[in-house]
């Protein structure tokens, strides 16, 4: 029986690599901006995903609550000739690899260390494997 | 039969330094000079020189119940005054900070009269009558137990302790109360303790190295001092350990324990 629910987005039918780097510091939006950039010029990335830690845009509770928050980091940083709104303090990356053979991703690996070693100061770790779904799973077919 | 107050048991640097920050004859390092003012500032509690806000009369004014223990126990200043109880709450990151919160309670309550604590992960929070509440607070700013990078003055919001650091190697805040000033190399805070702006910025001074850190912290770390390596310690806890689950569940086999 096929499901009454089709997944709104068509994606990756297969589990493509991702390289996942978390930095052993939280990177300011200048570091972060440095990053994206060297990482932009490598051929083959599909897409990458950043994570780290929140910077809310005004303060959420106390007697402060509504103040502005004007967190320094908290702002817009220029990826290629993209506009990014940074909401975190970077601590991490995600990023999808759309390569045909290890020989690819190994060749795309060095350059992807490279770049990062240039541009990230206190270090960092590099893995290699799948972090993020790819494909419809129970929750997805959950009622709401 | 004459006791001897004892602290904490081991040999280890973080034991002997817990000791150390626990025992109130040890006076404690006073590492930095930040003005009372400032401290009152940071605190947000009042404006620096504005009367102490009172919620009863003072006490040798009014009519007290007749009571055994309030003629024994002395009153601190505050409840002499009618203070209100306020607060300050620190937050120590777990990559060497000098203290961590748990030890921040045994310290208070080891330290000081009058005071109200509460543990948490990450932060530990103290009340006290207002006026006692700055004398303490500047007491725990200026000495060894504060770190300008790894312990944040944080009323709300306090999460970051156990988060990576920033660049600069400050402990992460979502509300940025305290800034790297590059120039300086100094800790610059910016806002009061829940997040409104100063009216000026108000520096407590240079982090320290992490050797010095390492040296001066209470906390047991795998990468640092690892809490097992430190025998003394190890069997106390599992002694309490064993002594809590006896009495729990077979009382009877305490005896002789």
């Amino acid at each position: 029986m096929s499901s009454p629910i089709k997944p709104t987005a068509e994606y990756a039918e297969k589990p493509l690599p991702e390289v996942q780097i978390l930095t052993n510091r939280l990177l300011s939006a200048d570091s972060t901006e440095r990053v994206l950039n060297a990482l932009d010029v490598i051929p083959n990335i599909r897409q990458i995903n950043m994570t780290g830690e929140s910077l809310p845009k005004t303060i959420n509770n106390g007697p402060g609550k509504g103040h502005a928050n004007n967190h320094t980091e908290r702002k817009i940083i220029h990826v290629g000739n993209q506009e990014v709104e940074l909401r975190y303090l970077v601590g991490g990356f995600y990023i999808e690899m759309d390569v045909e053979s290890e020989e690819e991703l190994d060749a795309r690996l060095e350059e992807i260390k490279a770049a990062c070693d240039a541009t990230i100061e206190h270090g960092y770790t590099l893995q290699v494997g799948r972090y993020l779904k790819y494909k419809p799973t129970l929750h997805d077919y959950r009622s709401a | 039969m004459a006791y001897k107050r004892q602290f904490y048991p081991g040999n280890s640097v973080p034991a002997k330094n817990r000791r150390r920050y626990l025992d109130p004859k040890v006076k404690l390092k006073q590492l930095r000079d930040v003005s009372m003012d400032d401290v009152v500032r940071i605190m947000g509690h009042r404006n620096p020189g504005e009367d102490y806000k009172s919620i009863h009369p003072p006490i040798e004014e009014g009519k007290e119940p007749e009571c055994p223990i309030r003629k024994l126990v002395v009153p601190i200043e505050g409840a002499k005054h009618g203070d209100r109880v306020r607060y300050i709450q620190f937050a120590d990151s777990v990559y060497f900070a000098p203290i961590s919160p748990y030890q921040r309670a045994w310290m208070y309550l080891s330290r000081y009269r009058g005071v109200d604590t509460g543990t948490l992960s990450g932060r530990q929070i103290i009340e006290v009558r207002e006026r006692d509440l700055e004398v303490m607070a500047k007491e725990m700013i200026d000495n060894e137990t504060f770190d300008p990078a790894l312990t944040g003055i944080r009323g709300a919001t306090v999460h970051g302790h156990s988060c990576r650091l920033d660049e600069n190697g400050l402990m992460f805040d979502g509300w940025q109360r305290y800034v790297w000033d590059d120039e300086k190399k100094e800790v610059v805070y910016v806002k009061d303790q829940v997040a409104i702006p100063l009216d000026r910025k108000i520096s407590v001074g240079k982090p320290s190295p992490l050797s010095d850190l390492r040296k001066r912290t209470t906390i047991f770390r795998a990468d640092g001092v690892d809490m097992r390596d430190d025998k003394e310690v190890t069997m106390y806890g599992l002694r309490i350990h064993k002594l809590r689950t006896l009495g729990g569940y077979q009382p009877w086999k305490v005896k002789g324990e």
